[in-house]
């Protein structure tokens, strides 16, 4: 490519955006973090707890990891898992399971002669969050757009005009529901197929709607704190691929990340998704979704509109339109090398 | 620095004196008049005062509560006998009796101030009983509609419940978004721009028109409204330029330990909630409120703060829905089904709002207040039970409220879902804020908060203050009111995004009028009157005013109101 070319993809992107491989990437991440002796990766009560890295539902890759799930399984046997097929989105293939017994008659019918194509297919198995917060007795999840310009140094950004995708029906945990995707998935494109499904809002709430309903009913402080762990949780998902990402300056990308929020107002990361859907369902989501390729347009390019490889990528003000900084370790780094006092006390925080 | 502060809004909340009529003030006055009945010349109009709150008070919701709370007190220990009148006292205050007692006496002052028929309004002297006629048409026309949506749809007004539906409606009452009901068929029975006909059809009869004027302007109807001066006066602290929260929350604060303006009305606000003083919260409210106090200081303004009483009532509320099958009902459904349900600000407060509403209609409280306004013509309807005798006990008033929904109704009670998660909380202060101003939103009236005064208010700051656009409008025969009246009749509720219709409603509380909302609808054809001029057709204009997303409240009005 040439000094003058950009391209919306990192070409290895799926070290973050498939659900194995994130999940592989984070855990290896912790481990390295342990070795350091890095404070962050503080262990809290109960074995494989992390205090501040478990920003993750407990995962595991089936087949492979089976064994360890089993172990996994046994500690709490009451708890419910989500699988889902590691290479397919929007909802597809994914279920619930409370017994082992039927993950075990489901292996037996993958591996089902008839249907060898099943057999290819990993799986992840992870810890059903069944706790979520609730509004208006429905459940929801965040999907927020993350614009990466750079993994080393680590340069990333937040759209501010995120929003919550709503469940169409009451949450409702019970056995007979376990197999109703339309309480469980908050997936648009599960639940467009709803009854419920309304096409003017779209079951789409504002993050600043969210925001302005929790900290009216709730309180400042704790709803500060839910986004600035929302934005720590990015941060360190991106931090554990940076090392394996190809770096390549004419890149950046832009991807979405889905975040639920339980009810004691903890964030979980569910799944990155690389190509987040552009297309709308509604009136101010094409407004949305128009605001964010503009400003993604106007982050990665200079001031003078040429892509050009030699500059910096270090956008102004105005150009971030929505976008926030998340975290520039390039412009950190400098900062600590001018000010050395102003950063002895957070010192380590985010590294 | 910090005391002072607090002070100055305790100091603003009683002394701002003299100049207008201040409620504060007044119940200073008021309280002192009750506790020193001393010898002087107004001794006796004093004595007369003291009776007549000391009767008014036992009528109010919280009495008994108080009353009991009392007893309890004067039972103690703490309280001697041979120093009777110091030790009950020094108890009330440490109990925050005293407090409450303060707030009984403001609330009650705030009643009167609005129920009196406002000798003010009508300086001119005029006749406006035209008005109250209009208002009495108006309901019976509602009444007929009512009537024959029952004939044709061949329905009663009201019956029993059957037991199967209402142990459906019982199980399903937090979820009533699940229940089918079948509502093909029903229709608001009016929505803003058949009642906006009605204003516009309002004609002083003594009015000559000249041959050459326009039918449209409320300008002949003889009801004082302020000028922009007047409430430039009114508004004094948004006028005096004095840094707000919601036009910037950054700037530095006058208060040492504070690093900005947020964590100062923060900071204060928390001590206001803690002092429980209805007065000082309200002052408070006057600069900007923060979303985390906010549901807390509109109840203790508005006297909903929920107690036990309350939520027993609210269950009787429930009952009576579940036991009596109003032709309402269906309308209220339909009406949170048009508006809410659609709106992606509200969808999710879908079933809080089907609860919210058909309580509210059951609520026999609410009667009174609204058919009490001696400007409007608060006539009821009664229904019988269907199938049985017409005897006084199955009779009832239709609906219990007194109120009959008609679209965009329940956008009154919509914004109270962000405030608290309570269901019981949104009722109370929604009924408080809707009896203390909207429902003179949808009432013809010659109150000075009623929508003719509102309406009037707007054609006024425009036609002094952009003659350039009045013209426009004029040479368009567009009335300005038909393009901005759907923002006044609701409040601007469903038209400004939620954070700024707080800020709004903020206001609205704050200063105790709802003149605010005429202002900032003229501000905003103010604000984008290059893009209004250029635009020649209805349909244009109202395109240049559909999205309000961009406004933002507190600055527009700041800007409005500074003097030059
Ligand atoms: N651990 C979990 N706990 C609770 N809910 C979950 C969990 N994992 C997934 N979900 C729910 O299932 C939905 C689908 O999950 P996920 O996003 O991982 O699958 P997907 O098929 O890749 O969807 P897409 O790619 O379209 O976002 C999520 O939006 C969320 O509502």
């Amino acid at each position: 490519m040439g000094d003058n070319q950009t391209i919306n993809h990192f070409p290895n992107h799926y070290e973050l955006t498939r659900k194995d491989l994130l999940v592989k990437n984070i855990k290896r991440y912790r481990k390295d973090l342990e070795r350091e002796g890095n404070p962050l990766a503080e262990r809290g009560e109960g074995p494989g707890k992390y205090l501040h890295l478990d920003f993750i539902p407990v995962t595991f890759v089936l087949p492979a990891d089976y064994n360890m799930f089993v172990e996994e399984y046994r500690k709490s046997p009451q708890s419910t898992w989500i699988m889902k097929p590691c290479g397919k989105s929007q909802g597809a293939g994914i279920f619930l399971i409370n017994k082992l017994s039927k993950l075990k008659k489901w292996s037996r019918e993958a591996r089902n002669p008839f249907n060898p194509n099943l057999t290819k297919e990993s799986y992840v198995i992870s810890r059903y969050i069944d706790n979520p917060l609730l509004i208006g007795g429905k459940k929801f999840d965040l999907r927020l757009y993350v614009l990466i310009t750079s993994f080393r140094p680590l340069k990333a950004y937040l759209f501010k005009l995120g929003f919550c995708r709503f469940c169409t029906v009451k949450y409702d945990t019970s056995i007979q529901e376990l197999d109703n995707m339309y309480v469980h998935l908050t997936n648009v494109s599960v639940q467009k197929h709803g009854e419920e499904y309304n096409s003017l809002h779209g079951g789409k709430l504002s993050v600043q709607n969210l925001r302005l309903y929790l900290e009216s009913t709730r309180g400042k402080a704790v709803t500060e704190k839910l986004f600035a762990n929302i934005s720590w949780c990015i941060v360190h998902s991106l931090k554990a691929v940076a090392p394996v990402m190809a770096n390549d300056r004419h890149c950046f990308e832009c991807y979405g990340y889905d975040i639920i929020i339980d009810n004691k107002l903890k964030p979980w990361l569910i799944e990155v998704n690389a190509s987040p859907s552009l297309t709308s369902t509604t009136v101010n989501d094409r407004i949305l979704k128009y605001k964010l390729i503009d400003n993604i347009v106007s982050l990665v390019l200079p001031s003078d509109g040429v892509p050009d490889v030699r500059w910096n990528k270090c956008p102004s003000q105005e150009a971030m339109g929505n976008f926030e900084l998340l975290i520039d370790e390039e412009l950190a780094y400098q900062d600590e090398r001018e000010n050395p006092t102003k950063y002895k006390s957070s010192h380590g925080k985010w590294k | 620095m910090e005391k002072e502060k607090l002070a100055a809004e305790q100091r603003a909340s009683g002394g701002r004196a003299k100049k207008a009529k201040n409620s504060c003030q007044e119940v200073r006055d008021e309280e002192e008049q009750v506790t020193t009945a001393v010898a002087s010349d107004r001794a006796q109009q004093l004595q007369g005062m003291a009776e007549k709150l000391s009767l008014e008070i036992q009528g109010m919701s919280n009495y008994k509560q108080l009353y009991s709370e009392i007893q309890r007190i004067v039972a103690s220990s703490a309280v001697k006998k041979d120093d009777f009148k110091n030790t009950l006292l020094e108890a009330l205050k440490r109990e925050g009796l005293e407090t409450e007692l303060r707030n009984t006496v403001f609330h009650w002052m705030r009643s009167q101030r609005l129920d009196k028929p406002k000798e003010q309004a009508n300086v001119y002297g005029a006749d406006l009983s035209y008005l109250k006629k209009a208002q009495m048409q108006w309901e019976r026309r509602i009444q007929k509609s009512l009537n024959s949506m029952c004939n044709e749809l061949n329905i009663p007004l009201a019956r029993l419940r059957s037991a199967a539906d209402r142990d459906e409606l019982a199980e399903k009452w937090n979820e009533l978004s699940t229940c089918d009901f079948d509502l093909g068929q029903y229709r608001p029975l009016f929505a803003p721009k058949d009642f906006l006909e009605v204003l516009f059809s309002l004609r002083d009869p003594t009015f000559k028109k000249q041959p050459n004027e326009l039918n449209w302007e409320f300008s002949h109807i003889q009801i004082k409204v302020k000028t922009l001066a007047q409430l430039r006066d009114a508004y004094e602290e948004l006028s005096r330029g004095e840094p707000l929260l919601g036009v910037n929350g950054n700037v530095a604060s006058s208060l040492g330990h504070c690093p900005n303006l947020e964590a100062e009305r923060i900071h204060l606000g928390e001590k206001v909630l803690k002092a429980n003083q209805a007065p000082v919260a309200q002052e408070f409210l006057k600069r900007g409120c923060p979303r985390a106090l906010r549901g807390r200081l509109w109840s203790l303004v508005l006297g909903s703060v929920v107690r036990d009483a309350d939520a027993d009532y609210y269950d009787e509320l429930k009952a009576m829905v579940l036991q009596y099958d109003l032709m309402v009902d269906k309308l209220i459904i339909k009406d949170v089904q048009l508006t809410a349900s659609n709106d992606d600000q509200y969808f999710v407060f879908e079933d809080l709002l089907y609860k919210t509403m058909l309580s509210f209609s059951r609520d026999s409280e609410v009667l009174p207040s609204v058919t009490r306004d001696k400007c409007a013509g608060g006539q009821v309807i009664h229904a019988v039970l269907q199938g049985k005798p017409a005897t006084l006990e199955n009779t009832l008033v239709f609906p219990p409220s007194g109120v009959i929904p008609f679209h965009g109704f329940t956008m009154y009670a919509t914004p109270f879902c962000y405030l608290y998660d309570d269901p019981c909380a949104i009722y109370f202060t929604f009924r408080a804020f809707y009896l203390r101003y909207w429902f003179r939103l949808h009432t013809v009236s010659s109150h000075e908060q009623g929508i003719v005064a509102v309406c009037l208010c707007f054609e006024r700051l425009l036609q002094c203050h952009e003659p350039e656009l009045w013209a426009h409008f004029r040479n368009l025969h567009i009335p300005p009111v038909k393009v901005v009246f759907k923002w006044l009749m609701r409040g601007f509720s469903g038209h400004l995004p939620p954070e700024q219709l707080l800020y709004l409603w903020d206001l609205v509380l704050a200063y105790d009028s709802l003149e605010i909302v005429a202002l900032l609808a003229a501000t905003i054809l103010s604000f984008r009157k290059d893009n209004l001029m250029q635009v020649n057709t209805v349909h244009n204009v109202e395109a240049v005013l559909a999205d309000l997303s961009s406004i933002k409240v507190m600055p527009l009005l700041q800007l409005s109101l500074l003097r030059d």
